[in-house]
Order: structure tokens, then sequence, then C-alpha cells
């Protein structure tokens, strides 16, 4: 028996399969012959075996790749840290930011702290590093002696006090003095 | 694919901020110590020579201290005074330190600030004849201690003190 004149090849019916070809006349002949339709099903089926093995070992090719990177990255993640000093370096490598980051902040609180602390320098005298506080004259309170001695002499204690602020004078008079000028 | 969870340990979030607190503490702490330990009062000593003249006399470092030597009792045995050395030192707590004086010896030790405002100064001064004054008196900054020690010749040697 002779094929049909108008019957497609072997070729063309590979092509329109694999989606290498779409010519309508090809497509209506085939769709005219149920031989060749036969074939074209035949080979699309076979043509989605072939793809869906090939799948599958490429999945299985990934997989097996993925595993060994995810081995490698562990092993560098989780390196072996058998002693205190390189889990605490280990651990100050993983939050270097962090405590860069508490760092300079813990240097502004401190020099906040220094420049804010009580008992700045007085304004009236650049560059003094007085940890005194200097009150207003009306303010201040009378100089008190806590412990006067003076041997051989006696000392009379006088309070001065002006626009400028108070003065102890403690003046201070050898017994002999008399004695002295003599 | 295969899914994978993440091979770094599930650790707190508040480790690294608590870590921070930790560091930032300490530097506070330490400052503060730092600010403890730098107790200082930074004081001005003037010698000063006083005599009876024709003529009043004040020497211009001395001006700080016009008003009070224009009144008695120095007003009333002197009327020329004359600044004999100046110093300024700054005194650390419990550190006794050396006044150089043209006349006698002398030391000054910061005792304690009080009140943030005070300062308690002992001060021992010493004539060349070994006559000795021990004091210890508590005064606000920028105020002042003078100390008078008559001379022979109806003239009298002055140390004022005065810390800030």
């Amino acid at each position: 028996m002779t094929p049909p004149m108008n019957r497609p090849s072997d070729l063309e019916i590979m092509e329109l399969a694999d989606g290498e070809s779409d010519d309508p006349d090809l497509v209506s002949q085939i769709e005219g012959d149920p031989e060749s339709r036969a074939k074209a099903r035949l080979i699309q089926q076979m043509g989605e075996l072939v793809r869906g093995h090939l799948e599958l070992s490429a999945d299985a090719v990934h997989d097996a790749k993925f595993a060994a990177m995810w081995r490698r990255i562990d092993g560098q993640l989780v390196s072996p840290v058998s002693g205190l000093w390189s889990r605490i370096s280990a651990w100050f490598d993983r939050y270097r930011s962090h405590i860069i980051t508490g760092a300079v902040s813990a240097g502004a609180v401190a020099a906040l702290a220094l420049v804010l602390r009580p008992g700045v320098a007085d304004p009236g005298q650049p560059g003094s590093t007085s940890t005194i506080m200097v009150r207003p004259v009306a303010l201040r309170a009378n100089p008190e002696i806590d412990a006067l001695d003076t041997p051989g002499a006696s000392s009379t204690v006088i309070n001065l006090d002006d626009d400028d602020g108070h003065a102890a004078v403690i003046w201070v008079t050898p017994d002999d003095s008399n004695a002295e000028e003599l | 694919m295969t899914e994978r969870s993440s091979p770094r340990p599930n650790r707190s979030a508040a480790r690294p901020a608590i870590a921070g607190l930790v560091v930032a503490c300490a530097a506070v702490l330490a400052s503060a110590r730092a600010a403890r330990a730098d107790v200082t009062a930074t004081c001005d000593f003037f010698e000063i020579l006083a005599k009876q003249g024709d003529k009043p006399a004040l020497d211009g470092d001395l001006k700080v201290l016009e008003k009070k030597l224009k009144k008695p009792p120095f007003a009333s045995s002197w009327n020329q005074f004359h600044l004999l050395s100046r110093s300024q030192k700054t005194l650390a707590k419990k550190k006794a330190e050396p006044i150089a004086l043209k006349n006698g010896s002398a030391t000054a030790t910061l005792v304690e600030i009080v009140d943030t405002s005070k300062v308690r100064l002992t001060v021992t001064m010493a004539d060349d004849k070994g006559k000795q004054v021990n004091n210890t008196t508590t005064i606000e900054a920028a105020d002042y201690v003078i100390y008078v020690q008559p001379l022979a010749g109806n003239e009298g040697h002055l140390l004022s003190v005065s810390c800030r």
C-alpha cells in the first residue's frame, strides 16, 4: 500500500510535535490522516517522557550539589570553637557592628558626663580646671574657722565683707612681741 | 529544591543591646570615678609686705584685694602694700603643697570640697623665726583667708589665700 500524496513525512510530524513547525497546511494534513495523527501523539508522549526523566535527573544533581554547598557553609559558620576565648571572640566577631555602635554611644555618654558634671570651669578663669562652683557673693556663707593653732602667739579672727565677698583675717600676734620691740 | 533552615543559632536579639548598655555603663562609671579622683582646687597665694608710709601705695597686682586692704584692721595699721610673691597652685585632695614665700615658708592642703562651692583648706605658715600658724578654714570659692604676722618696725607680713 502506497501512502497518499498529501500524507506528511515522519520528519514533518516530528517537527510539528516538537513545536519546531507551526505550518497550518501541515497541521490540517496530520489532522486529516489518522496514521499521521497517531504518530504525532506518540511522538509527543515520547518527548514528555524524555523531558520528565531529564528534569528528575537535574533535580537529583542539584540536591547533591546544594547539600555539599550547605555542608561547606555549615562548616564555616559553626566552626569548632572549643575554648571559652574562641567562643568570646566568635561572639564579638558576629556582633562587631553592635559593639562598635555601643562603644560610640558610650563614648558620647561619657563625654556628656564629663562636660555636664558639677563644678564646671569658672567663666572668669579661661582654661581653669576648677571643680568648685563659685556662687554669687550674696549667697556665700561666712568663712568658718575649723581649727587654729598658733604656738607661742595669740590670734584674732576678723571677718570682712564687701562687694567682692568675704574674707577671714587671722591676725597673729607673738606673745613675746613687746619684748622683741624692746 | 530542598528547603533549608538557617544554620545560625537563634540568638536573642537583646544580647547586643545589653552588651552596648554594659559598655556604656562601664564608661560612665569610669568617667565618674575619674571625676572623683580629680578633686582639685586652684588657689591663688599673695604674699604681701605691709608698711606705714607718707603716701598710700598699693601694687597693681593687689587690686583684687584693694577693698579689703583699705578697711580696718589693715587701714588702721598700714597704708602701703607691696606684693612680695604670687603663686597659683592646683591643690589635690589631702596632698600638702609647698608655697614659695619670700619670708618664711608655707604649705597648703585641700582637705575637701564642701557642698560643691566651698573648700576646706589647711594652711601652715612659719616665719623666719619659726613662729607657726596652723589653720583649717572652710571658705566659699573666690572668698579669702588672709594671715597677718606683724614684723619688727611696724611692718606686716600678709598671706592671702583664695581658691576656686
